[in-house]
């Protein structure tokens, strides 16, 4: 429990020295890697720990960042709030329309409940670019961050303060909620719904306010975006943005309280550093989206628990060879995907189809891809993505081998695993 | 008067194409419990291997074919990547088909670019049917009504008059029995999932060269198939040729609604009032036509959660 | 004679055409430990689903301490004072054993939508939490995951969840199924030290278990109760050994 706490005030102080060590642009990023960590386990909350499945939480995301926007313009443009409780007015919009809509969708369950969800947020998106006094019209809603309190929030520095103070609040309350009765109530939920009302419980009462508070704290999310952007646009009732969430939240892992925000802060990053780099930043998200669904059902962070697991049972000598090459298979895995994307991309994208034009009738041009030109014609091109899935390939077989040396060599386990259930699945 | 006629059978026949994208889904429900997000990605797969196999082999050739391989990636999706997640429960193969129709739809950005292909109603078939006062109504349109039609007889002799069709609805309502019984109910459930991805294929096949056919028509008809299975009750083929039916039927009708809420209100003398309002009060009905569907969707779960012939409760 | 704490009239439930409870008349006297036993398909869950609230009656009347529930919602039912068990353990499976336990007794101190205060610091719970647990032997394994136990030990569990209510009515059903004779035995004593002070309504197939627990037996056959009585009334009853019973040797 020490341990825990003392990391996280370090990762705290880590985020707080951070605009000493990154540039501006880099600075922003963090920002919405911030709101995205925020989104994310509030999306958590609802699907991880109760069980309900929302694909399209981004509505409650979206009507926080308008409550926000329009707080900030009123009052004649001085704003409802002093600028840094602006984002209560994006919680108390996503508690609101949370309540209304939770009140609904939970009164079923399962798919049902995700089909629910997903229409509710398909309404809003549909209804929004024609209520052009809430929504704006196709350019949105700008507003400006005001002075209070003696700083003007003119600085990407004074934003960043503020929104990581939110995120950390937000957080931590998120975290001691999973200590309250409700909190536990939530994790019922998603065991067994069915035996709570036999034990006196109002389920629907209770899932419509866990959606309520997920909501909410998806507003506050929104919110914070506005006071970042200084706009909002209905753009953000897209399905991607739904999308992002559900994807994000289980590459994190449901299993551990920060995994989500982890997942999402990652994924964020990464479409921040790739996006230039490559078209194709999503199929790549979907990819390993599909990949962990189908191999690591726990999340990149349940690569914690199972190398626990590992480590309790075999010394770590035994160990080392087997992280090593696991690291080495995802890597060259994840190489040869990369290439023959990329190469996919330049082959079927309109500048090569106009050089194929052009040169009609003789072979194919090269492509351009990592500052060397290819053929396309030439097996060395496609040797090399071969290449690489064999090599990986190789080792994916040589890491099972390991493991199921380490599983017939050790002795029978005497009881079950120990249970780590005092800072379980919150 | 004629627009009211027209605007009506061509709700019917997007209702009819809605069916045919359905009618996959709801069964695949009813069977396996799992709700295949990428059941409209099919559908996009179907119009574009239809567009693809156009330019090589002829519009016919290609509308055949392209099903065919639409319905062979959907054995693909359930022996390979369905199969495997089986065991952790609805909700994580919930989230794989997500994954799946997230994938197919930037694979397709990849291959196709991020705009609309140019596939469109090839020449012979591009002449109108018939005509009513001034307006031409496209024989296409007739085409793909018929198309649907056809396949929802051949479908429904198939499940009640042949023995394949009588293992199928055993293995849907009675997956380990029929199993007991010695069918090879893996075996269904791959076959069952082929077809409903190949009826989904066969649909974007026919309607993607009369509407556009880009990388989001997934998820704009997507949307609506989950509609009509909610509204029509999870696992009733009726139940979905009935919600198709009239989800079409209404969007059709209401974007020729000129009329908003302030002029009904006007009807009782609170015009002025109900104007001064704004927002809601004055949008037409016509630019709300994409919105009726879920309004819908949200009454019957309220009213009817079952669907319209589902169970109730 | 007091009024009886359960009385079912003239009770029917139908699904569709098929009638399975077809006119029950029950009543289960405060205090006492009464049996339901019949043969399988003769409607002894679907009453114990009616009485609980999970089904409502087609027709008929159930009053539980002279008020109507009949049609309520099951959480309804369960404030009023009557918990249930189920046949199929229905607990929370990837909870530990103390939480689940925990789950159970929240509500009784009224701690539902309350996100404003630590449970971990609520002594009240944290006993009632413990003594539970005591109560049916299972403090030892109050970390365990609920679902990795042994079923035995997850059927004691189902009962503690049962209690944490404090009801002054408990249904049971079938709670030995599956059981060992041992652990019968040792599960057939704790019924018996918990349903002191409660009123008990159980639904078993071990003969043994049914005729030394129960103070009267209702005998559910094909829908309708055909026979009320003690232990000695129904083992001598021609109708009931006609219908269930059989004829076993007298001991």
């Amino acid at each position: 429990m020490r341990k825990t706490l003392i990391t996280c005030v370090a990762g705290a102080a880590l985020l707080a020295a951070l605009p000493f060590l990154l540039s501006q642009g880099l600075l922003n990023a963090a920002i919405q890697m911030l709101i995205a960590a925020l989104f994310a386990s509030a999306y958590n909350l609802l699907c991880g720990q109760a069980g309900m499945l929302s694909f399209g939480h981004a509505a409650y995301f979206g009507v926080g960042a308008f409550a926000t926007v329009h707080a900030m313009n009123a009052v004649g443009g001085a704003g409802l709030l002093p600028t840094p409780l602006m984002p209560l007015a994006g919680a108390l919009g996503g508690l609101v329309f949370g309540a209304i809509a939770g009140w609904f969708a939970t009164q079923r369950s399962g798919t049902y409940f995700a089909m629910i969800t997903l229409a509710i947020a398909e309404l809003v998106h549909s209804l929004a670019p024609h209520l052009k006094g809430v929504f704006g019209g196709e350019a949105g809603i700008s507003t400006m961050r005001m002075p209070t309190w003696g700083y003007d929030f003119g600085s990407t520095t004074q934003v960043y303060y503020l929104t990581l103070a939110w995120v950390l609040t937000a957080m931590a309350l998120l975290y001691l909620y999973t200590r309250t009765p409700l909190g536990r109530l939530t994790l019922g939920l998603r065991e067994n719904s069915h035996r709570l009302k036999f034990l006196g419980y109002n389920v629907h009462g209770l899932s419509t306010l866990v959606f309520a508070i997920s909501a909410m704290f998806s507003g506050m999310a929104g919110g914070l975006q506005v006071l970042s952007n200084e706009s909002a646009n209905y753009v953000v009732f897209d399905p991607s943005l739904s999308a992002a969430a559900v994807l994000n939240t289980y590459i994190g892992g449901v299993q551990v309280f920060l995994g989500p925000a982890f997942g999402a802060a990652l994924m964020t990053f990464f479409g921040y550093a790739i996006s230039d780099l490559t078209r194709s930043w999503l199929l790549y998200q979907g990819i390993l989206f599909v990949l962990v669904m189908m191999f690591l059902p726990t999340g990149l962070t349940g690569l914690i628990a199972i190398t626990g697991r590992l480590r309790e049972r075999h010394a770590p000598a035994r160990l080392m060879p087997l992280f090593v090459l696991a690291a080495a298979c995802a890597v060259l895995a994840g190489a040869g995907t990369v290439f023959t994307i990329e190469l996919l991309q330049r082959l079927f994208s309109q500048e090569y189809r106009a050089l194929m034009q052009a040169g009609a009738g003789g072979p194919w041009p090269a492509v351009a891809l990592f500052d060397r030109s290819w053929q396309p014609g030439s097996p060395a091109t496609w040797g090399v993505p071969l290449l690489l899935f064999g090599a990986a390939a190789l080792l994916y077989w040589r890491c099972r081998q390991i493991l199921n040396a380490l599983a017939d060599g050790e002795p029978a386990p005497s009881g079950p695993a120990p249970a780590q259930h005092s800072e379980e699945s919150a | 008067m004629e627009q009211l006629l027209f605007s009506l059978m061509n709700g019917v026949i997007y209702g009819l194409l809605l069916f045919m994208v359905s009618a996959g889904l709801t069964l695949i429900f009813g069977m396996m419990g799992v709700l295949n997000f990428a059941h409209a990605s099919f559908y996009m797969l179907g119009a574009y291997f239809a567009y693809t196999l156009q330019g090589v082999a002829g519009f016919w050739p290609a509308v055949i074919a392209a099903p065919l391989l639409v319905g062979l990636i959907g054995v693909a999706v359930e022996r390979c990547f369905l199969r495997r997640v089986h065991r952790h429960g609805h909700a994580h193969e919930l989230l794989l088909t997500f994954g799946l129709s997230f994938i197919i739809a930037e694979s397709i950005k990849l291959f196709y670019g991020n705009y609309p292909v140019d596939y469109r109603v090839p020449a012979p078939l591009d002449f109108s049917a018939f005509s009513i006062g001034s307006t031409q109504y496209p024989f296409y349109r007739l085409l793909m009504g018929g198309i649907a039609i056809a396949m929802f007889i051949a479908i429904y002799l198939m499940l009640t008059r042949t023995r394949v069709g009588i293992v199928v609805r055993s293995a849907i309502h009675r997956p380990s029995m029929a199993e007991a019984l010695g069918h090879n109910v893996p075996l269904v459930f791959m076959g069952v999932f082929g077809v409903g991805a190949a009826l989904a294929g066969l649909a974007g096949a026919v309607a993607g060269a009369f509407y556009t056919t880009n990388p989001n028509m997934a998820l704009e008809l997507g949307v609506m198939v989950f509609v009509v299975v909610v509204v029509g009750g999870l696992g009733s083929l009726a139940g979905a040729m009935l919600a198709s039916l009239l989800i079409g039927i209404i969007t059709s009708l209401a974007v020729t609604v000129d009329a908003s809420l302030a002029d009904l209100f006007a009807l009782f003398g609170a015009g002025e009032w109900a104007r001064g309002i704004g927002g809601l009060m004055t949008l037409n009905l016509s630019s709300l036509a994409a919105t009726l569907p879920f309004a819908l969707m949200l009454l019957v779960l309220l009213v009817r959660p079952g669907g319209l012939l589902g169970e109730n409760g | 004679m007091s009024d009886p704490i359960l009385a079912l009239h003239g009770l029917r439930k139908s699904f569709g055409p098929t009638d399975i409870i077809r006119g029950v008349d029950l009543q289960v006297r405060t205090g006492e430990r009464h049996a339901l036993i019949g043969p399988n398909g003769a409607g002894k869950s679907t009453l114990f689903h009616l009485v609980s609230g999970q089904l409502a009656p087609s027709s008929g009347a159930i009053r539980f301490e002279g008020r109507e529930i009949g049609g309520r919602t099951p959480q309804a039912i369960n404030r009023r004072g009557l918990a249930r068990s189920f046949q199929i353990t229905n607990i929370f499976p990837r909870l530990s054993t103390y939480e689940n336990v925990r789950l159970a007794v929240m509500r009784a101190h009224g701690l539902q939508y309350a996100f404003w205060k630590f449970i971990d610091r609520d002594r009240r719970i944290r006993e009632e939490t413990g003594r539970l647990l005591d109560l049916v032997r299972l403090a030892a394994k109050a970390g365990s995951v609920a679902g990795e136990m042994a079923y035995s030990e997850q059927r004691s569990l189902e009962i503690a969840m049962t209690l944490a209510s404090d009801p002054r009515l408990i249904l049971l059903d079938e709670p030995m199924a599956g059981m060992s004779h041992d652990e019968t035995e040792y599960t057939s004593q704790l019924i018996r030290e918990i349903s002191a002070g409660r009123t008990l309504m159980i639904v078993e197939h071990d003969m043994d278990v049914v005729f030394s627990l129960s103070d009267r037996i209702s005998v559910l056959v094909y829908g309708q109760v055909i026979a009320t009585g003690t232990p000695a009334e129904i083992r001598a009853h021609a109708g009931v050994r006609e219908a269930y019973l059989g004829d076993e040797a007298t001991p």
